[in-house]
């Protein structure tokens, strides 16, 4: 079904043309993506930055917005929080990854499987279980109560610490795939060749592990940060009055009736927070980093810049690290090195706990028999998972999400995947900037997103309907099956085409027999995923949802907010069901594309 | 090629192996291996190694991919653990011992100098490991990459050098502590013949230069016959025959040997019977010959081994001479490679350097061949 879909839009593309000609200038794939996406996307952010700056004069709403101390507080805040969640991520993150790379066979698949396996559920989920967790009732306080570290149950929910912790595990596996891919890539020789010249574990961490993954860390901690700063789901739910996030502000102006304009600068001054902070990032680690692409440097001129300065600001950085930390790892370096092992060991078993945990807490109270929650339930019983079934509110939610969900896959996978032929294939100029347009939905903050898609659907009376849930989904499902596809594509070697080719294949053969069996996997997981995406999404249909059109997503944070009660577990296990099922049916396809990349 | 070094080492003689030995025993390490085993689940990668290494001398283990010669080299450098048998270093076990505290230096096929660091960090990086003084460090440094006439690019980054460059500082900074053992896994193997060819006469010098004891894995026969005091030869985890080169090349154990290292025409034959050193061979076709053998030979029936080059061609039948028909025959350059089909079915190579006035025989021509009665040898 993937490869038809794929295959079938492209006829869509250029009618006039044959597919034989089309598939000569590729550059022409790009045309439908970049038109639905200036039309989706580009268009409301303008219009949305427009707004913004319609007062008298032009910046009156911009000075606003920092000159009330509400909001400059709110936005200082936020920074402090996206930058301490980025440095705990960095810190707990990276023995984490070590820990997948350093073991072998089934151990590391179930390492690997429980650090990126949460990746994949939806954050309100996931956040839903921290409450689970962490409530009165909750496995924690019980544990503490029980072991008599507490007297009687704590309020662990609603402060600083509760929005820090979930935001960190909310983020983590991020940071981990980012990190395990940069020691992926490293020869493995260096680790030997330090150690076989006399370094000891910590050197040969201090000296070559740690420089040589440093630019893996930095872009797991700047796609952390910049994703912290527009988080709103986490924030709302796990913290007080005290912790509120520059995005929940949005969304709380958007509810009141504001002048119009000053909704909008809220909203553009989070972006251009976002922006700058991409922009800086994307100077010194090259944008790539958005995507998970290491800089590859396709000009040997911007290898050059690159290479040059490194010695002077290696020799600043190796001064500091001589001078400051190794002195310090050294008094480490006294222990044994079994301490090491075990230190790196522990970490990364608390890190897996804290992903895998909460999941496993909701999954099991989901058979609670009790009507509020509590762990672990007195009692067991499948009520819940019968009101669920017969509930018809949650059916009808759920057949909405599925329905959008399977047009948005459609619509992402179509635009994407010709997309990323076009930019792969084709020797269309500035090929890294509009890899950077494609993707750039990622990093917009959901909330400005929904916040400007808002006013376009009003204008065309989208709200509410399924096309327009569907396709605002898409401008966050197209990013990920562009990149999904044109890493596959990529992998495919130009040679066997060719080859196909001199013996008698025409362009549309070669494109059937050769190039689509090879991206296949490729094509099929970025369905799956754009799939998740849409079925996940919450933010943007918040913004763009009618009260007749309800999604899973938009019911479950009804719920949240209103009562917390274990229907909530039973939709949660559900999609965890959903998510891992989905992962071992596509596990070959998963083994077949980690092979060919 | 010279070198210059800050306490010229005073070699007496240069090529002279004597004085190299008494040179050497003082700087490298004697390792004695025995019995080491190593397995991975039910594949045995060592079996029952045992091997006695010299002080100060030049060992190459030689054998195709698979047959055991990097993971012993890796049990010897400490990065995998044996599971049995024992490694001595000096007299003293280092199964113990981390990577860290051996002191070896050691040389990657894949070069891995660290990105991250110049050349002259890469190379001083064992003496700042060995916490040795700036001073002290930047001295030897630049003394060692004077040797590998790498002076100039001290600041240069590894990824702005050629493979060779890259290799060279690699050398430079396996040797740069002096270390009393320097491993060496295929270093060579990705480098161009040429190229190949320099760095192993390189190498040679640098070995008796700073006299350690250098192992060195290769699966490349010309490499190690090039360079080795003595020659591992290995197969299935096991080593099949160690000796000089030449010894292996002349008087190989058994086929394997001499199938891999060199080209090698293995006749068959049947004992007549023994006199003195030497064997009374019949072949198939019914021919009497003579041919060296070791000691002790199993059976009547065996193989003998001549060399192709030992082999001579000519238009007259003579004494011990046996009839063949040419197959093909190729003009290498200074080398003519001819096959020749005997009556049993058996193919011979034939190698001979060209000379002025030779022409190439024609397939199909009738030809006798014929070699001297200490060019064969019989494999045990």
């Amino acid at each position: 079904m993937t490869q038809t879909d794929a295959h079938d839009g492209n006829p869509g593309v250029t009618p006039s043309r044959s597919l034989s000609e089309r598939l000569k200038d590729p550059a022409l794939l790009l045309i439908p993506a970049f038109a639905f996406l200036g039309f989706m996307y580009l268009l409301p952010l303008t219009d949305l930055m427009q707004t913004s700056v319609e007062g008298d004069p032009w910046w009156a709403d911009l000075q606003r917005v920092l000159s009330v101390p509400l909001y400059f507080d709110s936005l200082v805040r936020t920074m402090n929080i996206a930058l301490t969640v980025a440095l705990l991520c960095a810190l707990i993150g990276y023995p984490a990854a070590l820990l997948i790379q350093r073991t072998k066979g089934i151990t590391q698949v179930l390492v690997a499987m429980a650090i990126i396996l949460p990746y994949f559920i939806a954050i309100l989920i996931r956040t839903y279980a921290w409450m689970v967790l962490l409530g009165r009732n909750g496995p924690i306080n019980k544990f503490a109560v029980w072991i008599g570290a507490f007297d009687e149950p704590v309020g662990l929910l609603f402060n600083r610490g509760s929005v820090l912790l979930g935001m960190t595990a909310v983020l983590l596996p991020i940071m981990v795939l980012s990190i395990y891919s940069s020691l992926s890539r490293l020869d493995p020789a260096l680790v030997r060749a330090a150690m076989a010249n006399g370094a000891g574990p910590l050197a040969a961490f201090w000296r070559v592990l740690l420089p040589l993954t440093l630019p893996g860390v930095g872009a797991g901690f700047l796609l952390v940060f910049v994703q912290a700063l527009g988080f709103f789901i986490t924030p709302s739910l796990l913290g007080g009055p005290g912790d509120m996030m520059f995005a929940m502000h949005i969304t709380q102006q958007a509810d009141s009736i504001t002048g119009e304009g000053f909704l909008q600068a809220l909203a553009v001054v989070l972006l251009v927070l976002t922006l700058v902070v991409v922009a800086i990032a994307g100077r010194f680690l090259g944008f790539e980093f958005i995507w998970g692409g290491e800089r590859k440097a396709p000009m040997p001129k911007a290898q050059q810049n690159v290479d040059r300065p490194r010695p002077a600001r290696g020799g600043t950085k190796a001064a500091l690290a001589d001078r400051v930390g190794w002195p310090l790892l050294r008094g480490l370096g006294a222990l044994n090195a079994r301490w090491g092992e075990w230190t790196v060991r522990v970490l990364a078993i608390c890190v897996i706990a804290t992903l895998v945990l909460p999941i496993v807490v909701v999954m099991i109270i989901s058979f609670s028999k009790a009507s509020y929650l509590t762990f672990p339930p007195t009692e067991y019983s499948l009520r819940w998972y019968e009101k669920f079934f017969s509930d018809r509110n949650w059916m009808s939610a759920f057949w909405n999400s599925l329905f959008i969900a399977i047009m948005s896959a459609g619509i992402s996978v179509t635009l994407g995947a010709t997309a990323a032929m076009g930019i792969v294939r084709s020797s269309i100029r500035g090929k890294s900037t509009l890899m950077l347009l494609l993707v750039s939905p990622i990093i917009v903050p959901p909330v400005v997103l929904g916040l400007s898609l808002y006013s376009l659907f009003l204008k065309f009376d989208m709200v509410g309907t399924y096309w327009g849930l569907a396709a605002a989904h898409s401008i966050g499902g197209i990013p990920i099956v562009v990149v999904i596809v044109a890493a596959a594509l990529q992998g495919v070697d130009r040679r066997l085409e060719q080859g196909a080719a001199v013996h008698g294949a025409s362009p549309l053969t070669v494109f059937r027999k050769v190039t689509l069996p090879a991206i296949a996997p490729g094509l099929g997981a970025a369905v799956f995923f754009a799939f998740l995406h849409s079925f996940d999404e919450l933010v943007l249909t918040l913004f763009l949802s009618s009260p007749r059109m309800k999604t899973l997503p938009l019911m479950l944070w009804g719920d949240i907010n209103y009562q917390l009660n274990p229907v909530l577990a039973v939709v949660s296990t559900l999609e965890v069901l959903l998510v891992v099922g989905g992962i071992i049916l596509a596990r070959p396809v998963f083994a077949r594309a980690r092979a060919g990349t | 090629m010279t070198l210059k070094l800050a306490d010229p080492v005073v070699v007496p003689g240069g090529a002279d192996a004597r004085c190299d030995d008494v040179l050497r025993a003082g700087i490298g390490s004697g390792i004695t291996i025995e019995n080491v085993t190593k397995r991975y689940g039910a594949f045995v990668a060592a079996d029952r190694i045992s091997l006695d290494i010299q002080p100060g001398e030049f060992v190459t283990l030689l054998g195709p991919s698979g047959s055991g010669k990097t993971t012993l080299l890796n049990l010897l450098a400490g990065f995998q653990r044996v599971d049995g048998g024992e490694i001595r270093v000096d007299g003293k076990p280092v199964q113990n011992v981390p990577v860290h505290k051996r002191g070896f230096g050691m040389v990657f096929q894949s070069y891995a100098l660290f990105p991250n660091m110049t050349v002259a960090q890469n190379v001083g990086f064992p003496m700042r490991m060995a916490g040795i003084n700036r001073a002290d460090t930047d001295r030897r440094v630049a003394e060692t990459l004077g040797m590998m006439q790498l002076s100039d690019s001290a600041a240069k980054m590894p990824s702005e050098m050629s493979g060779g460059q890259q290799q060279r500082v690699a050398i430079a900074r396996s040797i740069v502590m002096r270390p009393k053992v320097v491993l060496m896994d295929e270093p060579l193997s990705a480098l161009d013949r040429r190229l190949r060819e320099s760095i192993q006469m390189e190498i040679r010098d640098l070995h008796r230069t700073i006299g350690s004891t250098f192992l060195f894995v290769t699966h490349d026969q010309s490499e190690a016959l090039t360079m080795s005091d003595r020659i591992a030869v290995m197969d299935a985890g096991r080593i099949i025959q160690v000796d000089r080169p030449e010894t292996i090349y002349r008087q190989p154990c058994n086929r394997f040997v001499a199938g891999f290292v060199g080209e090698s025409n293995l006749i068959d034959a049947e004992i007549v019977r023994r006199e003195g050193a030497a064997l009374v061979l019949r072949t198939k076709t019914g021919h009497i010959f003579r041919s060296p053998a070791p000691e002790e030979v199993s059976g009547r029936n065996v193989t003998v081994l001549v060399r192709p080059e030992r082999l001579i061609l000519s238009d007259t039948p003579g004494q011990e001479s046996i009839p063949a028909r040419v197959k093909s025959a190729l003009f290498l350059g200074e080398i003519l490679r001819i096959e020749v089909t005997l009556d049993s079915g058996e193919t011979l190579l034939v190698r001979c350097s060209d000379s002025a006035g030779q022409t190439l025989p024609a397939p199909g021509s009738m030809v006798h061949v014929s070699w001297g009665m200490s060019d064969g040898w019989v494999l045990a």
